[in-house]
């Protein structure tokens, strides 16, 4: 069985994480490096660069080095950010297919998520090195306030690099898994994610091994690239000002001074003052290159990324209200992405938040350490699947106590008699409960204020009441032999010989190691103390997400009628009723977006759903129930019914931005293989 | 890991039939007195039991009625939550409505089948309410809106008209243009 790993496509970096041995670790390319620059370069010879090599290029061949790729992933040609970004990138943008947005690089077109497919593959060849092993499929982050067309891309960027994505998964969110897994307490948590390209806040609630969130914001245009910027635009005035030479006319230049600006603000994150030199950025009416000195102080650089962060607070400030919280009630605060390497950017949070931040240790690589164990517990999956000869069965003292067949941790029942829960939940088949389910029962009495009359022939069905009395203790054998264990195996096996996987069902340790013996854990690798999630064994982490933006559709008047509102648990779904406005009408188009605003134009608009071939009726009598779905990894699906006949009715989401034909990814998938990636 | 999301699928399958006979105090399993933390921790509880994350090492089918079983405890929990969605479920339920939905409406009667080109009296209008007529019938309410405006420009005197149009702007209302 493969290997599935998580993987955090920044902006600016992308780092790729798997848990091996029981540890979560991030895997590092054959010359040590973690972070792999987020960078695509189309080199002459064909070959595609991507990381470290392709940062080289971005100066000698800025218009076919492509970066910051995900600012503009999902988003439609003409937006603001698209706008922006056309006039600072130093490559060429191009509308593409559904209003979508390409490259032009060496004559040929691509659409973003091609160009991420790229970075992503370079993910799975430096993870296959490193593991030694085939890896297809992957948990993949995006910044938690991405919308539908942003997931959508990034997920067909994973396909198109040949992995299976098992769960689009938000940044805070595997932050707080990767810490919180550490503390096993109860807690309420906030990350603030300010990364290359994007900012986020996640509030969530850990009470044992489930992970909460419970509300979710931030800007996806607003990250650490913006001070890099900053400090850009400064150094090209110093050196208009005292060259008269605009260096921005240049897009190589530009690309120059954006690179140093980013060093420039490194530096000042270790030391009050740093120079830099730019010798080889502009030249005088004569030809010569201009030598250029630039210096600045700490307090200068705060002075000008102070507004920026201020906008990031603001930010916290709103999504703590949103649940209606005090500061005071946070437990822990968790900085996670590059950027809150500033100092600034731990003393504003640390000063607002009125606490000490944690995780400042690495916060490039805790997105991918969460990712990572996340792709392994829902890597159970291929257990089952795998064709290889099944493992041994596990020892004995690791295989659940007794065969999983109640539901989990029943709360303890209320003083007044509960005539019956939704009882085919726990209704035990195994014990002779009829095939046909007993009827419901209405439960008005003592479940809710209100009737105490039960519903005319409704009954309740006794052995519900019996079984879930029993669940408390079932409970507790279950959760503790079938807990998740990331615990290393003790003692290391013997070289060459697999430690023993799980039998197939129920599913055993995480993806175990299958070939490579573990290391020795006296011998941790030299950063290995920062880069760990304990070893203790863990209960499976639980994640219940939210969708960040609200869904919905526009109504008269051009407003927008939410149908599920941000913060929303996923999977979640809405089914509205349309009916005809007119007598003999076929057809219904809906306009769907996404967005806060109650002004439907204000949102991002998805697309258009048509729903057809509807029978011909006086006005109102043709009732279509269209069901929204949201998924699991935030992505809309949507299916419509015809109410009288309950049969499935014609609906067509024309989604703006995404591509979703399959002839087209067909081609996509095909281009990607006329290219070798390094 | 089994140990949670282990309900055999016919039991799943068979709490989704019945699930439209239950209240959401009866989905999370819950009495009409709980507070804020007990329906926290009912949900937490509901979540480990029945979500999809729970059966990723399952059949297909049962992965999927999980993700069914899940979507309903979210909708109970998103109600419940919070008190204002709370109190008026809690009224309707009392009249006996398990289900809460937003701005619920009473469903009009249509009246009867008359084509607005049948109601417009002018040759302009009915120039007009022929074309709103073909786009209502392709659900292009916006549009048909405006040729319907337009046919009362020069039919201004025309109320059954008048009427069409308010239950045009009605229909946009209650349904998406």
């Amino acid at each position: 069985m493969s290997i599935a790993v998580g993987i955090d496509l920044g902006t600016t970096n992308t780092v790729v994480g798997a848990v091996r041995d029981g540890r979560a670790i991030t895997l590092a390319d054959d010359g040590g490096r973690r972070l792999i620059p987020s960078i695509v370069s189309f080199h002459p010879s064909g070959k595609v660069l991507v990381g470290d090599t392709a940062k080289d290029r971005r100066i000698v061949d800025p218009g076919n080095t492509i970066y910051s790729i995900k600012r503009l992933i999902g988003r439609t040609w003409g937006s603001d950010e698209v706008e922006r970004s056309r006039r600072s990138f130093g490559f060429e943008l191009v509308e593409g297919p559904k209003q979508g947005v390409a490259i032009v690089a060496r004559g040929e077109t691509y659409t973003l998520p091609e160009i991420s497919a790229f970075v992503l593959r370079r993910a799975k060849q430096i993870a296959e090195a490193a593991l030694g092993e085939t890896v297809d499929r992957a948990v993949i982050t995006v910044p938690a306030n991405f919308n539908d067309p942003q997931r959508a891309a990034t997920k067909l960027a994973g396909k198109l690099a040949g992995l299976e994505v098992l769960r689009i998964l938000n940044e805070p969110t595997a932050a707080a898994l990767a810490y919180g897994q550490s503390s096993g307490q109860n807690e309420r948590i906030a990350v603030y994610d300010l990364g290359g390209g994007t900012f986020d806040v996640t509030l969530l609630d850990l009470s044992g091994n489930v992970f909460e969130v419970l509300a979710t914001g931030g800007d996806t245009a607003l990250g650490g690239d913006d001070i890099d910027q900053l400090i850009a635009e400064r150094m090209a005035m110093h050196i208009l000002e005292n060259h008269r030479v605009d260096p921005r006319t240049d897009p190589s230049a530009r690309a120059t001074l954006r690179a140093r600006g980013e060093v420039l603000k490194q530096e000042l994150s270790a030391r009050e003052e740093a120079t830099c030199e730019l010798n080889d950025v502009v030249r005088g009416h004569g030809g010569d290159l201009i030598p250029v000195s630039f210096s600045m102080t700490r307090a200068q650089l705060e002075k000008l990324s102070g507004s920026l962060i201020d906008r990031t607070l603001e930010t916290c400030r709103f999504s703590i209200e949103t649940i209606g919280i005090k500061l005071g009630e946070l437990d822990r605060v968790i900085l996670v992405g590059g950027a809150t390497r500033m100092p600034l950017v731990v003393r504003r949070v640390e000063q607002y938040f009125q606490r000490q931040a944690t995780g400042r240790v690495n916060p490039d690589e805790v997105v991918a350490l969460g990712a990572a164990i996340q792709a392994a517990a829902l890597n159970r999956a291929a257990r089952g699947k795998a064709k290889a000869p099944e493992p041994p069965a596990r020892p004995a003292s690791l295989s659940p106590a007794a065969p999983p067949s109640h539901r989990v941790s029943a709360p303890p029942q209320p003083a007044a008699p509960r005539a019956a829960p939704p009882g085919p939940l726990l209704a035990a088949q195994a014990k002779g409960a009829p095939s046909v389910p007993p009827p419901p029962a209405w439960v008005g009495a003592a479940a809710a204020p209100g009737p105490t009359a039960p519903m005319p022939g409704s009954s309740s069905p006794k052995h519900d009441t019996i079984v879930q009395s029993e669940a408390p203790e079932i409970e507790r054998a279950e959760m503790g032999a079938g807990s998740f264990d990331f615990k290393l195996e003790l003692p290391a096996p013997p070289a060459g010989r697999a430690v023993a996987p799980g039998a197939p069902h129920p599913p055993g340790p995480p993806p175990a190691p299958q070939k490579k013996p573990a290391p020795p854990p006296a011998v941790p690798s030299a950063r290995a103390p920062e880069l760990l999630v304990p070893v203790a064994p863990l209960p499976a982490p639980l994640l219940i997400d939210v969708t960040p933006i609200s869904l919905g559709v526009e109504v008269a008047g051009g407003f927008t009628d939410v149908l599920i509102a941000a913060n929303t648990p996923v999977p979640c779904d809405r089914t509205r009723v349309f009916r005809t406005a007119s007598d003999g009408q076929t057809a219904v188009i809906v306009r769907v977006g996404q967005g806060e605003s109650r002004k439907f134009a204000e949102n991002t608009t998805l697309g258009d759903l048509e729903l057809s071939g509807l029978k011909r009726a006086a006005r109102g009598d043709a009732k279509i129930a269209v069901t929204f779905e949201i998924d699991a990894d935030g992505i809309l699906n949507v299916r419509a019914k015809d109410v009288d006949s309950g049969r499935e009715t014609g609906a067509k989401m024309h989604l703006l931005g995404t591509q979703t034909d399959a002839a087209a990814v067909a081609d996509m998938v095909a281009r990607q293989q006329r290219h070798t990636v390094g | 890991m089994s140990g949670v999301g282990a309900l055999p699928f016919e039991s799943l399958q068979a709490w989704l039939t019945a699930v439209g006979d239950h209240s959401y105090y009866d989905i999370l399993e819950l009495h009409g007195r709980a507070t804020s933390a007990d329906i926290k921790k009912a949900f937490h509880d509901f979540a480990v039991a029945c979500h999809p994350d729970q059966y990723v090492d399952r059949d297909p089918a049962s992965l999927a009625a999980a993700g069914e079983v899940f979507k309903r405890g979210v909708e109970a929990y998103q109600v419940l939550s919070r008190p204002a969605t709370r109190a008026k479920y809690d009224a309707n339920l009392a009249k006996g409505k398990l289900r809460y939905v937003e701005g619920e409406q009473e469903q009009k009667k249509a009246p009867a089948m008359r084509t607005l080109e049948q109601i417009a009296k002018t040759p302009r209008a009915k120039q007009f309410a022929v074309k709103a007529d073909r786009l209502i019938s392709v659900g292009r309410l916006d549009e048909a809106r405006v040729a319907l405006v337009t046919a009362l420009q020069d039919d201004y005197d025309n109320d059954e008209l008048k009427d069409r149009l308010a239950v045009l702007y009605e229909a946009m209302a209650l349904e998406p243009l």
